[in-house]
């Protein structure tokens, strides 16, 4: 199961043969730490692609709802919000290794003395996040005695997006709006800074948003920012709030968008836009799967 | 002066209008305007863009700065407070939080009834900010308090229900900010029809509302129902910003700067002020829009036009301030009542907080449900329990202490830690310190909140200690900062990225953070604190007596003020950088002391303490366990005890 949330189509023979060989492990593993906990949520999602379950992690109910994939099995612990995590809980549960980004650093001497913890950023402002996605897997899997797993896992990705990258190579004659939709008049926008854009690069499809990413707390970009090229197509990336739906479909300018009069609106499920690899591969097959089914490649 | 402000204004109009030009320029260059098509098929994006996004835009700033010019003018005209307006009386803030509610609990309702759905909060903040303004006959000073609390309170409401959703609700700090950008004519519609029935409305008010200025006596004589108009002229004002904060957001401010910018023009009559404000509001909003678009256009960062306008509002407020003619308020008639033998209240009290204290640290929740702990498991939980017990408690206590002694000093029983702007100042340098480090550790967080709170504080002095330091003046520059500081908070929650998300944390405050060492620390700041306040005990019995009688009995008023300034700052900056800027605990300990009987100095200023350690307790409790494993916001606690208290002093007689 160690590459089912990302590859599901992989053989189940494989997957067996890598249960064997981790049967047959060397001594090392033995003294890889066994009881994890995941404050972080894109360790979180790296820990899963390792094909280890953690312990205990943070805001298991929003992670289910926004992030989807990986499933996180109900034996997991839910600690509580990410800001303020349950440290009584934590240390009821005595894990002996907990996982946390640079964004933690303000818990990081309270989560010391519970368990030793292993830290690895993912977003670091300027730096392309899949790769630090991708060292951060190295990093785990060293942690944790999973080198081996940790190195397919990285040829199993690269393979998937050179795979894909021939495939999708009809989609690239027009450039993609990468966008979430805050409200009815503003929407967020992925640059190539951004974990999307930096997938869309890799599978050299052209961002049409050249600028740095546009995601905050606040939606900025208003609607009109995304008429500059009128041959892009639009991927809206998770839901549409609810109470924007109908603001949207009366928008007079939503509507006017060449891509949206023309029919070059694709929209994806849920993703955690601060995912780890898993998050970035799930956007690579839901955006794959929809280009081909959308077929606007002519 | 005024000969100087109508060039200004003119500079203004002129400024507004060029830059919207230019901005429309940029789109479709002017001589090209009469070959748009009217058909909107036939248009090009352009077309579309400067017909359905820019011209919209520019007649919705024209609009909604009009609404909010006139509502503040009504409301200033209403109350004879000329730092009235939607913002400083809680209005606004009110609509927002029924905003956020619908959008958790009822998204679909929004779709439609959105002007309901705000006007409904803005009603219930501005009924709460009136009744309590009424027991001291809407005097100025404590209508801009109740209107400060109310908006603190809606706003740890938010930003609550904000968390506890993860960024789901990222989209309301939009419509808090007050973004104009606009997709097509039908916000710009239904705001006109609603600001062109406010204006007739406001042409039948506006005599009798005049006759109202010239004194009870005076106005009855003419045959007018005083209450009717008071109250048609309140529901005006309160609907008139609601509309525009369910148009587009939280506009703060304008509705301030509308009438004090005609005023200073050099329009005094009340009538002529009502009806051009409405008009300079229009301009200024049309204008800030103007330079926002330009920022956009020009450099990478977007904001929402609303939180410019809120950057105006505190400087705004400093300067109005010494045109301010205030009352002189007298010693609040609660603090000169009745005592009691204070023995008994105090075994109460410190009986009450042992038991807290058990209460806290046997009792625990686990996903099975309640259940006692045995004598392994306090003892295995206790290193972690501690520390954020005693920093809650020693914080509790720091921050009501310093609303006994700021009530004491001013004799305003609304005084409270968040209205000297040291919690304000808090904030911005803990921002600033996120934003600065990227990965900021406890060092460096409570360097930026501790440098924050001293340059607020510095600010405040300065400002007040100027001319003869009297408490309103105090009170008023602490908002000014106040309210600057959370327009830099609100500006920098638009711009920033995940770290967004640590200041909203921040702001409801959690005691999760407190180390065994900063636990002790601020202990004995808060042991430190009560011992040097109990010696100024002199001071604060005689000073809400008055000025009169305290400068008659040779109290160094000036001197003692600031020392005081001082040790407030201090206390309330130290509690801050642990739990966040806690509401009400400093309003509402002070308060239950008195009624509980505590009434002179020395005793006021213990029993307050020992109330703030005990409701703070109860507050960290109730955080950790009410939505286990999910520690609520400590703040957001503290609230709740505080809320209802504010509601229930509004049935008191005074």
């Amino acid at each position: 199961m160690i590459f089912e949330g990302i590859f599901p189509a992989l053989k189940r023979r494989d997957v067996l043969l890598g249960a064997a060989a981790f049967l047959f492990a060397p001594k090392a593993y033995a003294e890889a730490p066994s009881r994890i906990a995941a404050v972080d949520w894109a360790m979180l999602e790296t820990l899963m692609a390792l094909g280890e379950t953690p312990v205990a992690a943070t805001e298991l109910i929003q992670f289910r709802k926004d992030a989807i994939e990986p499933a996180i099995p109900d034996s997991v612990i839910d600690l509580g919000l990410r800001g303020s995590p349950n440290f009584e809980l934590l240390h009821l549960i005595k894990p002996d290794l907990i996982l946390i980004s640079p964004f933690y650093t303000r818990h990081q001497p309270a989560l010391e003395q519970i368990a030793p913890i292993l830290s690895v950023p993912f977003y670091t402002r300027g730096e392309p996040p899949f790769e630090k996605a991708l060292t951060a897997v190295t990093a785990l899997g060293e942690r944790l005695g999973k080198q081996r797993e940790a190195a397919e896992l990285l040829a199993a990705i690269a393979l998937r997006i050179e795979d894909m990258r021939g495939r999708l190579a009809g989609f690239a004659k027009r450039p993609t709006y990468l966008v979430n939709v805050g409200d009815a008049r503003h929407v967020r926008v992925f640059g190539a800074d951004s974990m999307f854009g930096d997938i869309l690069d890799r599978l050299g499809l052209p961002n049409a948003w050249t600028d740095v990413s546009r995601y905050t707390f606040a939606a900025p970009v208003p609607l009109e920012n995304l008429a500059v090229e009128e041959d892009a197509r639009i991927v809206i990336i998770s839901d549409i709030p609810v109470e924007a739906r109908d603001g949207l479909r009366n928008s007079m300018i939503w509507n006017a968008l060449a891509p949206v009069r023309e029919g070059r609106v694709i929209t994806l499920d849920n993703i955690n836009p601060y995912g780890g690899v898993a998050a970035g591969m799930r956007f690579e097959r839901l955006l794959s799967t929809a280009l081909v089914a959308h077929g606007d490649a002519g | 002066m005024a000969s100087k402000a109508w060039p200004l204004s003119a500079f203004a109009l002129i400024a507004a209008i060029g830059l919207f030009f230019y901005g429309a320029d940029l789109r479709i260059p002017l001589g090209q305007w009469s070959a748009i098509p009217f058909d909107t098929s036939a248009m090009s994006m352009d077309q579309i863009i400067l017909v359905y996004g820019l011209l919209p835009r520019a007649a919705v700033a024209m609009l909604a700065g009009a609404a909010l010019g006139l509502s503040g003018a009504l409301l200033q005209q209403l109350l004879r407070n000329p730092i009235a307006d939607p913002s400083t009386l809680g209005i606004s803030a009110g609509a927002q939080l029924a905003i956020v509610v619908a959008t958790l609990f009822f998204p679909a309702v929004l779709d439609g009834y959105r002007s309901l759905v705000a006007l409904s909060g803005a009603g219930a903040a501005a009924a709460i900010v009136f009744a309590l303004g009424w027991q001291r006959s809407f005097e100025p000073v404590t209508m801009v308090i109740s209107g400060l609390l109310v908006g603190i309170t809606c706003a740890a409401f938010s930003a609550a229900l904000t968390l506890s959703q993860g960024e789901y609700l990222m989209s309301l700090v939009t419509w808090n900010g007050g973004s104009l950008s606009q997709q097509d004519w039908s916000v710009a519609r239904t705001l006109a029809f609603e600001v062109a029935l406010g204006a007739v409305l406001a042409l039948l008010l506006v005599r009798p509302l005049v006759l109202l200025g010239l004194g009870d006596a005076g106005a009855r004589s003419v045959g007018v129902s005083l209450k009717w108009i008071r109250l048609a002229v309140a529901v005006l004002a309160t609907a008139l910003a609601a509309a525009v904060a369910a148009a587009v957001g939280l506009i703060s401010f304008v509705g301030l700067a509308a009438p004090a910018l005609v005023r200073t023009c050099g329009i005094r009559r009340p009538a002529t002020v009502i009806a051009t404000a409405p008009i300079a509001g229009a301009l200024l909003l049309w204008l800030c829009d103007g330079a926002v678009q330009l920022l956009a256009s020009t450099t990478a960062e977007s904001f929402p036009t609303g939180t410019v306008t809120a950057l105006i509002g505190g400087p705004l407020l400093l300067w109005l301030l010494p045109k301010m003619r205030t009352k002189v308020i007298r010693a609040s008639p609660a603090m000169a009542g009745r005592r009691i033998r204070s023995g008994l209240s105090y075994a109460v009290i410190l009986a009450a907080i042992p038991l807290m204290v058990i209460l806290a640290l046997v009792v625990g929740r686990t996903e099975e449900g309640w259940s006692m702990l045995n004598t392994t498991q306090i003892a295995d939980l206790l290193p972690l329990r501690w520390p954020r017990l005693l920093a809650a408690a020693a914080a509790g206590g720091l921050l009501s202490l310093t609303g006994a002694i700021l009530q004491r000093m001013t004799g305003n029983p609304m005084a409270s830690p968040e209205i000297i702007g040291v919690s304000g100042g808090a904030g911005i340098g803990f921002a600033a310190a996120i934003t600065l480090a990227p990965a900021a550790g406890t060092l460096e967080l409570f360097l930026g909140a501790g440098s924050g709170s001293a340059v607020a504080l510095l600010i405040v002095l300065a400002f007040a200690s100027r001319k003869h330091l009297s408490p309103e003046r105090l009170l008023l520059a602490g908002i000014s900062v106040n309210s600057l500081g959370s327009a830099v908070l609100a500006a920098l929650l638009a711009i920033g990225d995940q770290r967004s998300w640590q200041i909203l944390a921040w702001l409801g405050g959690s005691s999760s953070t407190a180390t065994s060492q900063s636990a002790l620390l601020l202990a004995g700041l808060g042991v430190a604190s009560l011992g040097l306040a109990l010696l100024f005990c002199r001071w604060l019995t005689v000073l809400p007596l008055g000025d009169g009688v305290s400068r008659s009995l040779g109290l160094p008023l000036r001197a003692s003020r600031v020392v005081m300034l001082l040790l407030c700052g201090l206390t309330t900056g130290a509690a801050s950088l642990l739990v966040g800027p806690l509401s009400f605990i400093g309003l509402v300990a002070p308060h239950i002391a008195v009624v509980a009987g505590f009434t002179r100095a020395r005793d006021h200023l213990l029993a307050s303490f020992l109330l703030g350690v005990l409701i703070m307790l109860f507050a960290d409790f109730g955080a950790r366990t009410a939505t286990f494993p999910y520690d609520l916001p400590l703040g957001f606690f503290a609230a709740l005890a505080g809320a209802p208290y504010l509601i229930w002093m509004l049935g008191r007689r005074p």
